[in-house]
Formats: C-alpha cells, sequence, structure tokens
C-alpha cells in the first residue's frame, strides 16, 4: 500500500486527496480516529472547500436568478432555431416587390464596354507618353543641330546618331532655353501665335 | 449548511469516465444526435431543450467562476450551447456528454477572456466618457444560506481563487465547483490526469496559504 503518512501523520496532498477525490482506507480512517491533530487538519481543509465552492455557487446564482436563466435558455433556442436557414432578404428599394426578378449586377454588354474602356485608357496612356518622349528628343535634337548648324556649318553634314546623343547629353537649362527662345523667334513659330493667345497661361490658371 | 448538491461518490484514481454507465444526459445527448442524423431537427431542438434545462445551471456557474462577468458568462453559455446543437453529430456517445460540453465550454470562456482583453486594450477610460456603465441585474434577496457565509469572506475568497494561475483556476473550478472527476477534467481540458491531480493540489495548497492567514 502506498504510503501517505510523513511522521505517522497524514500529509496534506493526502488531506486534500480525501476530501476532493478519494476515500480514505481503515489504516488512515484509524488513524484519523485517534490523532485530534490530523482530524483537526482535514476538517480545516474541508470548511475551507466547503467555503470555497459556496462562495462559488452563491456569486453564480445570484447573478443568474432563474428568471434570467429562463431568458437565456429562450434566447438558446430562438438561436438555433435560425440555425441552418438562409437569412432574410431586405427588399431594396423599398417598393421592390420581393418576388420580382433583380436584375443582375452586371451584364455582359455593360462588361464588355468596361473592358474597352480600360484597354483604350492603357493604349491611350502609353502611346502618349511614348509620343511625348519621342518627339521631345526629335525636336531637341533638330533644334540642337540647327542652331550649332548657324554658327557651325561643319554640322550640316550627315551626323552620326552617336553624334546627336553625346549633343543631347551635354546640353544644359540654359542652353536648351536659348535655343527654345530661338525657335519661338523663328518665323515658323507666328503661325502658332494664335492658337498661343487662345491657350490660358500656367500662371493664370489657379 | 453546504448549498452544493452532495458531491458525487470519489471515483478511484486512474478510472477513466466512459468506463462508468453514461449518465441520462449523455443518453439524451445520444437521442438528440440520432434526431438530427434522420433529418428531424424540430423534434431534436425540443428534446435539446430539455438537455439545455439540466445543464446550464452548472454551465453558469462555471462560466461565473471563469469570467466574472454576468453578461461574458451569459454570453460564453450561450455560445457554447449552439456550438455543441450544431456539432451534435460529431458527439461520440460512448463518451459523457458533460466532459465533451465542458470542453466547448471552457474554450468558449477562453475565446471571451482573449476578445475581453483585446476590447480593453481599445476600450477609451470610462473617465473620458460621461456614459455610465449598464447597471448589473440585481440579485434577488440572499437567501439564508448566502446570509451564512459573511460578505468579507466572500470576497477574500474570490479574491484567493482569482489570483491563481489560470491552469491551477480551470482546474480547481471543474473539480470542485463543477464537480468533475480528475479523469473527466483530464479528457475535457487534453491534460493527463497526473497534471490535473498536481494542479488541484497547487491550487488548495495556494488557497489554503492565503484564506487560513485571513
Amino acid at each position: 500500500m502506498k504510503c501517505h503518512m510523513r511522521a505517522n501523520h497524514l500529509s496534506e496532498d493526502r488531506l486534500i486527496e480525501l476530501c476532493m477525490l478519494d476515500t480514505a482506507s481503515s489504516a488512515e480512517q484509524q488513524h484519523l480516529s485517534t490523532c485530534t491533530r490530523c482530524d483537526a487538519r482535514r476538517a480545516r481543509v474541508q470548511r475551507l472547500l466547503a467555503d470555497v465552492s459556496d462562495s462559488a455557487t452563491a456569486d453564480a446564482d445570484a447573478a443568474f436568478p432563474l428568471e434570467r436563466l429562463n431568458r437565456q435558455q429562450a434566447r438558446i433556442l430562438a438561436r438555433l432555431q435560425h440555425e441552418g436557414r438562409p437569412a432574410r432578404v431586405i427588399a431594396f428599394p423599398a417598393g421592390h416587390a420581393p418576388h420580382e426578378p433583380i436584375p443582375a449586377r452586371t451584364r455582359p454588354a455593360s462588361r464588355w464596354i468596361a473592358a474597352a474602356a480600360v484597354g483604350g485608357l492603357v493604349v491611350g496612356v502609353i502611346a502618349g507618353r511614348f509620343g511625348h518622349d519621342y518627339t521631345f528628343q526629335r525636336a531637341g535634337i533638330s533644334r540642337v543641330i540647327a542652331s550649332r548648324g548657324v554658327e557651325q556649318p561643319e554640322l550640316r553634314a550627315p551626323v552620326t546618331t552617336t553624334a546627336i546623343r553625346e549633343v543631347t547629353a551635354t546640353i544644359s537649362d540654359d542652353e536648351f532655353l536659348d535655343q527654345l527662345e530661338t525657335a519661338i523667334d523663328a518665323p515658323a513659330a507666328a503661325a502658332l501665335q494664335p492658337l498661343d493667345d487662345l491657350t490660358p497661361l500656367a500662371w493664370e490658371v489657379r | 449548511m453546504s448549498r452544493t448538491p452532495p458531491r458525487r461518490a470519489p471515483a478511484p484514481a486512474g478510472a477513466l469516465a466512459p468506463q462508468a454507465p453514461l449518465s441520462k444526459d449523455s443518453r439524451l445527448a445520444g437521442e438528440i444526435k440520432h434526431l438530427v442524423a434522420a433529418g428531424e431537427r424540430d423534434a431534436a431542438r425540443e428534446r435539446y431543450g430539455e438537455l439545455v434545462a439540466n445543464q446550464q445551471r452548472r454551465a453558469v456557474r462555471i462560466a461565473y467562476q471563469y469570467l466574472r462577468d454576468a453578461h461574458d458568462a451569459d454570453e460564453a453559455v450561450q455560445d457554447a450551447f449552439v456550438k455543441v446543437f450544431t456539432h451534435i453529430i460529431s458527439y461520440r456517445e460512448d463518451l459523457p456528454f458533460e466532459v465533451w460540453f465542458t470542453r466547448i465550454l471552457v474554450n468558449a470562456c477562453l475565446d471571451l477572456r482573449k476578445s475581453r482583453s483585446r476590447r480593453l486594450r481599445w476600450a477609451v477610460p470610462m473617465s473620458a466618457t460621461s456614459e455610465v456603465a449598464p447597471a448589473e441585474p440585481t440579485a434577488p434577496d440572499p437567501s439564508p444560506e448566502q446570509r451564512l457565509v459573511s460578505k468579507e469572506r466572500a470576497a477574500e475568497i474570490t479574491t484567493a481563487v482569482d489570483a491563481l494561475p489560470d491552469r491551477q483556476r480551470t482546474v480547481f473550478t471543474l473539480c470542485h465547483v463543477a464537480e468533475q472527476t480528475t479523469a473527466e477534467v483530464s479528457q475535457a481540458l487534453g491534460l493527463s490526469e497526473a497534471t490535473v491531480r498536481v494542479h488541484l493540489f497547487r491550487a488548495v495548497r495556494k488557497l489554503r496559504r492565503v484564506l487560513d492567514r485571513t
């Protein structure tokens, strides 16, 4: 038999076991009937456990009187009644009869139109950007060549691509603005003057 | 003096719950399971009302001991009962219903505690708002048993139990308040029975140290 006695007294764990989980063996019973110290210890543990139990149940029972338990039960059963059923659909707009077929949110035709619009937008953005870069570069190069050509006739000779790249790469902001002014003063730009008059200036637009 | 129902005869150490004859509620749960399986949901719901009534008091005691808040305990118990019904098909009839239900209930309480701590982390302090907290439902007149335990003593006990580490408190609550055997608690919590006993002994020793001093 497992020994639960320490110095002829029951260990604390054994006393707890006896109060909560287990029954005393005959030897333990005999000891408890003769040892007042162990019997008192056991009584203390029992009292403590009873106090804790009473306190716990009293707290819970006070918080949950019978009416509240009944309400809770009704709520549980009500929740179960809705369990597994599809959710109710509220008609919208309010005048809409629930039996009327609701039109599909997206139709094939509108989907095609939307796709075409998106496609067009993407192509437009790419083409715009590419076209802008391309024309800017071409204009820059031709202007550079044109202005230099006035001062340096040797540049009128066929120019290699490498040379053009070198010219455009080395141009400073001031040089570029000078060239721009020269180009605007050129007679060809006069044709664009009416169009320029129609266009609002950046600092006028707020 | 004690208002608790008489304790069940202590189960011999190591005895597993399934070996004992199944309780009335376990048989009832089996019946409900068969009704649901046969597609008779209305009949199953009706029978389930009985099961709820049988287990409800014990469930709210466990949940309240865990959460210490009547609204949260109410919610946890409702969630647990709803979950049990929706998963009744997976109930193993060879096991006690109480163990299965307790496991679901404890998980519901843990979920609620987690969400409550999350809520508190983000909550605006009460001093910042002018709103008054909704009043807790008032208890009816204290019963004679309640009067026996003084308010101060009850507060000391509550504080001492609340101060226990989570695991110890759970084991103690299930063993002592829910009156489950260590074998049932070990099944419900997924711990070995020896671990359950260790937690239980530590919890009682701690309570004794605190409460014997006061």
